[in-house]
């Protein structure tokens, strides 16, 4: 991931680090696609550019090194340029003002949901799910890669480019957030919050 | 952890959110084995609020783990393996 001298493999290596290394990942990075671009089209273009550039790219990979991290990289920036922009999606709040609004520490004081286990017990249909894409695609990725795919801070820190302390305070914020989106479905299902 | 008794619990905790902050870091594996072994034993036998955040926070992470991950369409995945093979040849 970092700038590591440029490999050089043969051909043979190639397919093995191919079908090896990166293949096994292709259910989550399928998942992260998918979540990010919130379009089941979408997602298979994204992933299969993923995976060709990370084909085309493979010399910038070192075997042994932490291949899932080195692809959703990959696959964070190919989103970022190809499809962000095209993205149906109306225009972004500016995000640096999403973020230092969520820092306040005014909005912890605010958003304290009560929510209740017994709740998300009964929550067996699409709530959460709809709940992670109602969030801001920043949060909703730090929420992927900690929670559903069990990177560490340092992993993601790299993965998107950002000091390991933003990852911690996004992810805080994130959970936060989706905390209350459960809490709003919490509330339809007639769940009082106290 | 055990499971605390009630009656003996603070109702409040004026550290909630620095807290929150914590047991979000030793679930996510980022916590020294001080911090966890301080929170999980001692902090959350005494502590409603934070005990219950804890709970909550674990249901949340089982709930997305089932919920929210897809596998790729087994057609696709022939596919990306075919067009890297056609690269190969090419």
């Amino acid at each position: 991931m970092e700038d590591l001298p440029k490999q050089h493999y043969t051909e043979a290596e190639k397919q093995t680090i191919f079908h090896g290394e990166f293949m096994p990942h292709i259910n989550s990075m399928y998942n992260f696609a998918y979540r990010l671009t919130l379009d089941s089209d979408d997602a298979k273009d994204l992933l299969q550019d993923t995976y060709l550039k990370a084909y085309r790219f493979i010399e910038s990979f070192q075997k042994g090194t932490n291949a899932k991290a080195w692809l959703f990289r990959i696959l964070k920036n190919s989103f970022i340029n190809d499809y962000r922009k095209k993205s149906k999606e109306p225009s972004k709040v500016d995000y640096q003002e999403v973020e230092s609004y969520y820092n306040s520490e005014e909005v912890d004081r605010q958003i304290t949901p009560d929510l209740r286990v017994e709740a998300l017990k009964d929550m067996i249909g699409d709530e959460i799910s709809n709940a992670l894409n109602a969030l801001d695609v920043d949060f909703r990725t730090v929420i992927i890669l900690c929670d559903l795919e069990g990177f560490k801070y340092e992993e993601m820190a790299k993965i998107l480019d950002i000091p390991i302390g933003t990852v911690r305070s996004r992810l805080h914020r994130a959970r936060n957030l989706l905390k209350e989106k459960l809490s709003e479905y919490a509330k339809q299902m007639g769940y009082k919050t106290a | 952890m055990s499971t605390p008794d009630p009656s003996k619990m603070k109702l409040d905790c004026p550290e909630k959110n620095e807290c929150l902050k914590m047991l979000q870091a030793i679930l996510d594996g980022e916590a020294t084995a001080d911090q966890k072994d301080h929170f999980l034993k001692h902090h959350l036998e005494e502590c409603m609020p934070c005990y219950k955040n804890y709970h909550l926070e674990v249901a949340i992470r089982q709930l997305l783990k089932t919920k929210c991950c897809q596998d790729a369409p087994q057609q696709l995945v022939d596919d990306i393996k075919a067009k890297v093979i056609q690269n190969l040849a090419s």
